[in-house]
Parts: C-alpha cells; sequence; structure tokens
C-alpha cells in the first residue's frame, strides 16, 4: 500500500520550493509538503509533536543554521531522531558527504541541473518512502 | 829292697805328695788369678772398642774406609743412609761414587791422599744408591799399619746439599739483584767513605755520557769524575756546592733537580747506607725526570688552553656531580642563565632551571648519563628572573682517573630565537593548511552557489516549455533549446574548475599503479571512433602514485587526441622510455596539430584552443598540475596538420 506522506521540506530557495512542489503535482502524488525556508523555522515547525512529518527533506547550504548543524539538532533530540532525514544538495563535497552519513542522515540527493532529471529522481525517492514502516511517535 | 829304703822311698814320696798337692793349689791359686786378670782385660778390651764402635756409628757424619784398591770396607750408619748401599752385601768401589764432572777432582785428591798422606775440605757430587746427586765434604786420611805401612784409607763424609742449594740460591739472588741494578732505570752510585765508586750501573754512564762498562767504573773517585761532569748541568758550580754541601752533611736527601744542559731534567736522591750501626757507604741515585716534568707542563699549557676556550666559547658549560648539583658553570653560562657562577654552584640545577614539564626530561637524560650514554636534547629552561629559553644542551658523563661516573658535563647552546622561527614555521604551516583547506571549502561553496541558479534557470525554463506547450514557434523552441545547452556548459566548467582547484589540494597517499593494467582498463571505457586506433609500442611500468589521477592524464590526452584527429584513419601511438629516475612516456595522433607559439599557453588554465561544448580548457592544465605532482614534467612536440606528439616523466 502507498503511503501518504508529511513531507517537511527545509529549503531557503523559493525556486527549489516551487520544484518540489511541481513535480509532486505532475506526478499527480498525494504528499503533503510542509515548507521551512531554513532551520529556525523548521524547528518551529517540529515544536508541534503531535504533527510531525514522516520524512525531512533538507538542503545542505542555508544561511543562520546551516544543514549539518540542523541534522546534528536533530539528532541530539530523543524523538526527532527518529524522523528519516534525506539530504538534498549541490555538493557532492566528500567532507559534506561523510559528515552527513556520520550524524546520521537516510539519504544523499545530488540535485541535479536538468529539471527531468529532478523529477525522476525525486520520483524515485518518494515512492521509496512511501513504501517504508516508519516508526509513529 | 830295704825296709828303710822303703820306708825313706815312701816318706819322700809323701812329702813330693804333699809339695806337689801345695803347688798344684798355688797353681790353682795362681791361674784364677791369671783367668780373672785375663777376663777382666778382655772386658776392658771390649769396652774400649765398643765405645770406639760407639763413636762411629753414632758419629752424625758419615764415616767410610776403603782399602787401597778402593773398595769399601766399612760404612757407619750415617754413611749407609747417605750412600744406600748395604756394604756388608754390596761391593762397591769408590770410583762408582763419583760424580763424572768432578772426576778430574777426585782424582786430584786421591794424590793428595797418596802423597801426603790426607786430603781436607774436598767437596764434590756423588751418585748415591739411587743415581741421586748429593754434594759432599770429605776430609780423609791413609791408615797405617804398626810398620808404618799404608793398609787403608779413612773418610769423614758430611753430606752438604742442603747447604750448597742454598748458598746457590744466594748467588742467584744475588746476580738477580746485580743485574737489576745493573739495568735500573735509575742511574746509581754507591761511594765508599772515600768516596770512591763501589757500585754503579748501566744508567748512570747513559745520564752523565760515561762511554764504559759500569764495572769499570769501580774504584774510580766521585769527586774528580763529578768536577769533570759538572759541565753537563745548567749550573756547574751549583751542582758541585750542593753535591759537597751533602756530601759534608751525610744526611738523606730526596727529589733535587738537576738541570743538565741538553735540556734534561735530573731528580737526585742521597742516601747513606748502613747495616747495623756499621756504614756500608752512601748511595746516590740519579733519575730522569724530564718526561714527568715536561709532561706536566704540556698538561698544564693544555688544560690553560681548554679552559680558556671553555671560559670564551659562546656555549654555555655546566659540570654537575651525580645528584644534578652544580659544580662548575662557564662565563656564557652565566650570561645565559642571568645566574652568575656563586649563585649557582652548589644548587641543584634540575629545580633551579627545569620547569615543571621539563624535570622528568631532566632525570631522564640524568639516568642516560649514569649509563655512559650521550647525547644531546632540547629543554625548555627557566632563567633568572622567570624568562623561559630553549637551550640546546649536549650532555656527556663525566669520569674519575678510575673510570668512575661522577657526574656530568653540558654544553648548552641557546636556540630560542631557532625555536621561535621553528614555532613561528608551524604555525605558518598550520595556518596555510588551514586556508587551503578553507580554499577548498571556498570552492565547492562557490560551484554550489553558481550552480543552483543554473539549476532554478534550467527548471524555469522547462516549466515555460511546458505551461505553453503547442503555443511556442520553431525559433523559441529553438532558444529555449540553446539556453539548455549554454547551462549546461556553464555547469560542466564550474565542475572543472572545482576539479582543477581539487587536484594537490587532497593529500592521497601513493600506492604501486600498474599503468599497463590502468590503461587497458581506460581503453574500454573511452569512446574511440571506429576510424582511430590506438597501437601501443612496449608494455606500460608500475608507478607510485595516485591511481586515480594517473588515470585522468591517461584519460585526458587520449581524449584531446581523439577530439582532434581529423584525418579518416587516425593513429595514437602510445610508449614509454625507462630514463634512470623516471619514464618518459609519450601519446602521438595524427590530428591537426598545434601551432608553436601556443605550446606554452596550452597548460595554463581556460586556454582550450578550440573553444567547443566539451571542452571547457581546462583539461591540460589538470594534466600538467598532476605530472607535476608526480614529480614529471609535460612538453609537446607538434606540426600543424601532421599531428602532436605529448611527452610527459612521471617518478618511478
Amino acid at each position: 500500500m502507498v503511503k501518504k506522506l508529511k513531507i517537511l521540506l527545509i529549503e531557503d530557495d523559493m525556486i527549489e520550493i516551487m520544484k518540489l512542489n511541481r513535480t509532486i503535482s505532475r506526478l499527480k502524488l498525494d504528499h503533503t509538503i510542509v515548507e521551512a525556508n531554513n532551520g529556525e523555522e523548521a524547528l518551529e515547525v517540529l515544536e508541534q509533536k503531535d504533527n510531525l512529518p514522516d520524512i525531512i527533506l533538507l538542503d545542505l547550504n542555508m544561511p543562520k543554521i546551516n544543514g549539518i548543524e540542523f541534522l546534528k539538532i536533530l539528532k541530539a533530540d530523543d524523538v526527532l531522531k527518529y524522523i528519516p532525514t534525506i539530504i538534498l544538495s549541490t555538493s557532492n563535497n566528500k567532507k559534506d558527504l561523510l559528515e552527513c552519513y556520520k550524524t546520521g542522515v537516510a539519504g544523499y540527493v545530488i540535485k541535479p541541473l536538468k529539471y527531468e532529471d529532478y523529477v525522476s529522481k525525486i520520483e524515485k525517492l518518494l515512492a521509496y518512502w512511501s513504501v517504508n514502516e516508519l516508526i509513529v511517535v | 829292697m830295704s825296709v828303710n829304703q822303703t820306708e825313706i822311698l815312701e816318706r819322700a814320696l809323701k812329702r813330693e805328695k804333699a809339695a806337689r798337692k801345695a803347688a798344684e793349689k798355688i797353681l790353682e791359686e795362681k791361674s784364677r788369678e791369671l783367668y780373672l786378670t785375663s777376663q777382666r782385660l778382655e772386658e776392658l778390651l771390649d769396652e774400649k772398642s765398643s765405645q770406639l764402635e760407639g763413636i762411629f756409628e753414632n758419629i752424625l757424619d758419615a764415616y767410610v774406609v776403603i782399602d787401597l784398591k778402593g773398595d769399601f770396607i766399612k760404612f757407619n750408619e750415617a754413611a749407609t743412609k747417605l750412600f744406600g748401599y748395604d756394604i756388608t752385601r754390596d761391593k762397591i768401589n769408590v770410583t762408582h761414587l763419583i760424580h763424572k764432572e768432578d772426576y778430574q777432582y777426585a782424582m786430584s785428591s786421591f794424590l793428595d791422599l797418596q802423597t801426603k798422606g790426607f786430603f781436607k775440605d774436598y767437596e764434590a757430587r756423588v751418585y748415591t744408591k739411587s743415581k741421586e746427586v748429593k754434594w759432599v765434604h770429605i776430609n780423609g786420611s791413609i791408615v797405617f799399619d804398626k810398620n808404618k805401612k799404608p793398609i787403608a784409607a779413612q773418610g769423614i763424609v758430611r753430606d752438604i746439599t742442603a747447604q750448597k742449594a742454598s748458598a746457590e740460591k744466594l748467588i742467584e739472588s744475588e746476580n738477580r739483584l746485580a743485574s737489576l741494578i745493573v739495568n735500573l732505570d735509575s742511574g746509581i752510585v754507591l761511594e765508599d767513605e772515600n768516596r770512591n765508586i763501589v757500585l754503579t750501573n748501566n744508567k748512570f754512564c747513559e745520564l752523565f755520557g760515561i762511554d764504559a762498562n759500569p764495572k769499570d767504573l769501580v774504584g774510580m773517585d766521585c769527586v774528580a769524575a763529578s768536577e769533570r761532569n759538572k759541565v753537563l748541568f745548567k749550573d756547574p758550580e751549583g751542582f758541585l756546592n750542593r753535591m759537597r754541601a751533602i756530601d759534608l752533611e751525610k744526611k738523606v736527601v730526596i727529589g733535587d733537580e738537576l738541570e743538565m744542559v741538553d735540556g734534561k731534567i735530573l731528580e737526585r736522591n742521597y742516601m747513606p747506607i748502613i747495616i747495623g750501626e756499621k756504614s756500608k757507604g752512601f748511595l746516590w741515585t740519579f733519575t730522569d725526570v724530564t718526561l714527568k716534568r715536561t709532561y706536566r707542563k704540556s698538561l698544564e699549557a693544555q688544560k690553560q688552553k681548554y679552559y680558556n676556550i671553555i671560559a670564551n666559547m659562546n656555549l654555555g658549560m655546566v659540570e654537575l656531580n651525580n645528584n644534578d648539583q652544580i659544580l662548575m658553570v662557564n662565563q656564557s653560562f652565566e650570561e645565559m642563565s642571568g645566574y652568575t657562577e656563586a649563585e649557582v654552584i652548589g644548587k641543584n640545577a634540575r629545580t633551579l632551571f627545569s620547569s615543571k614539564e621539563g624535570a622528568g626530561l631532566l632525570k631522564e637524560e640524568r639516568e642516560k648519563r649514569k649509563k655512559g650514554e650521550s647525547n644531546s636534547y632540547e629543554f625548555e629552561a627557566i632563567c633568572k628572573k622567570g624568562k623561559r629559553r630553549y637551550w640546546l644542551v649536549s650532555g656527556a658523563p663525566n669520569y674519575n682517573l678510575d673510570g668512575e661516573i661522577i657526574g656530568s658535563i653540558g654544553i648548552h647552546l641557546d636556540v630560542t630565537e631557532t625555536k621561535n622561527l621553528e614555532f613561528q614555521k608551524e604555525k605558518l604551516l598550520e595556518k596555510l593548511e588551514k586556508s587551503n583547506d578553507e580554499l577548498q571549502e571556498y570552492a565547492h561553496i562557490v560551484s554550489h552557489d553558481l550552480k543552483s541558479p543554473l539549476r532554478s534557470i534550467d527548471a524555469l525554463v522547462s516549466w515555460l516549455k511546458e505551461d505553453n506547450k503547442g503555443k511556442l514557434d520553431a525559433v523559441s523552441l529553438q532558444n529555449f533549446g540553446l539556453i539548455e545547452t549554454t547551462l549546461e556548459k556553464m555547469e560542466q566548467l564550474i565542475t572543472d574548475v572545482l576539479n582543477y582547484s581539487s587536484v594537490g589540494a587532497e593529500t592521497s597517499k601513493k600506492e604501486d599503479v600498474d599503468i599497463e593494467t590502468m590503461f587497458n582498463d581506460l581503453i574500454k571505457i573511452l569512446y574511440i571512433p571506429e576510424h582511430i586506433i590506438i597501437k601501443k609500442c612496449n608494455v606500460l611500468p608500475v608507478i607510485k602514485g595516485d591511481k586515480t589521477k594517473l588515470q585522468q592524464v591517461f584519460q585526458n590526452l587520449i581524449s584531446n587526441s581523439v577530439k582532434f584527429i581529423d584525418k579518416d584513419d587516425g593513429n595514437i601511438i602510445i610508449d614509454v622510455e625507462d630514463l634512470k629516475s623516471h619514464y618518459k612516456f609519450s601519446i602521438q595522433d595524427n590530428g591537426i596539430g598545434i601551432d608553436k607559439k601556443y605550446h606554452d599557453k596550452i597548460f595554463k588554465i581556460f586556454h582550450s584552443l578550440k573553444k567547443s561544448k566539451d571542452s571547457s580548457g581546462i583539461g591540460l592544465s589538470i594534466v600538467k598540475k598532476i605530472v607535476n605532482l608526480h614529480e614529471g614534467e609535460i612538453w609537446l612536440d607538434s606540426e600543424p596538420n601532421v599531428g602532436t606528439t605529448f611527452y610527459f616523466t612521471l617518478k618511478k
């Protein structure tokens, strides 16, 4: 059974947000997107413990709290650490990759140049997570 | 016959009978007396002879008697013991006993015996029955009968073997002593009361330049001799005066020094020899102490020299005992440490100069000294007023004459300046590393930031196309296509810049890379058009390096060749040449060639000669960077329209 996911997208770039939204509507998927423009906003969203997202899509390159810092805050939280967090990044920097997996991420996806490629990657990603059993907190 | 007659006869007979009886009685008495007397005489004789016998038997010395033929006829007990023969059984002639070396002497002694009737103090060797040689002393004389006719010879024989041996020993030791004196390393002269030489030796003759045997000097007058010898001394009169004074005093003098003209220094001793109240003479000894004196002098000079070096050298010197107490410091050390010598003498060097962290190090070093090890080490010292300085210390154990370690000596050099430079260098390196890292990081961020808008534009273009599907004319669609291509090119450029900045930034470990295998694998994945043939002339070697980067070199160069071949039959030839420390590779093609004026330019970043979709112009600059990383060089030969050969070397 394909699950309907509640996705928290943490992204400061407006067009990137549009890309995800447009991708989901184009693929006619029934997932809910919650947007946060930066880490602080995201933490506010995550305050509502009765309405936590199923997965988090996290951009690494953000102002204020950057992606890795945010990830560390998440992993230090007894509840939030169970939410699968997938990195969406332009950087294929080995150091970043290593750091992310060390801290604990559920995936690391490079944003491709071409929109078509992006759509295809997001489709696979969401398909994967919608068939996974997730911890309901 | 008448009765009277008969009676007369009978009476006469009676008388006769009676008379005879009386006579018999007297005779009997007389004979008894005689018997007694003879008996007494015999006893007397026995007594006398046994007395005599006792003398011979009991005298300690051997007593022997020989007949005229020389056969022994009597041995007393001592003689039997001495010679080992029992003459009641053995028939022994005197010649058997004479030692063969003493035969002549024995014969002459026998002659004495025959002519003079005796011999005295004959000392010679004899053989005993067990063939042992013994020294004997014999006094002998002839034995005559009542007619003064010689019938035998007798002798008293004394065993003097032991006596003889000790006498020999005495002579031997006297000889030894004499030879010792003769060969003594000191010149000696023993003179008598009249100052005549009794004994002198070789060394004396040598010291005084006397060309004679020491024996020949015996009896010579020392006074006259010294008059002659005085010229040998720097102060001749002083020499004589002192000698006279000593002679007058007749008391022991030790350690007078005499300087000779030839530079020798003699030590003169004088001592009267007195054996039991009686003067036996006066002994002068002369010893050549030149070496000793000059040795002491040169030692003194050496010491002074080193003292000066130590005092004036720019290195601080410290002498410590086994308890780390300071025994001595030089002036430089005073300057280095800020303390005066008086302030540090007797203080514990470790507590005085070391910080808490440094104390352990000094303790370790002390243990090394105790084991006799020398080495040098750096040490952060706390000087007077708490100033911290870095000292390079070269420490060595200090030994006494018996070879025991009595402490250590340390030479100190203030290396604070150098050390500070070193720290500065470390800091700079650290900073450099950090800024390198930052640069690398920066490149990533910049490329990310540059790529993000490209992505957005691409998305927006896609949406424009998507949202206006069917409304756009062919030209607009083509322009959208051009925007997309430009975006791709731009992204490639950013990627290449990032790659270029990454080469050498990562410190990759070097491993053995089999270029042959790597090359064969590479050919399989590269796009090679059918009209191009790649030939390899030699087996490619194994190189120490970074596999990925080396592969990048070959990949770039081969791709370049493929890209620029304009002929219908393309050829790419790969070869290798073994230079001593490097391998020289060559990649030759028959492409368009490169004009000479661009040969240097092409290795510079952003100098692509032919701008194209898949060439950002960074490829060759990356190749050059990698080659340089492998301690090699890259250059090329080329002729336009004929082809190009790239050469590069890689360190073995």
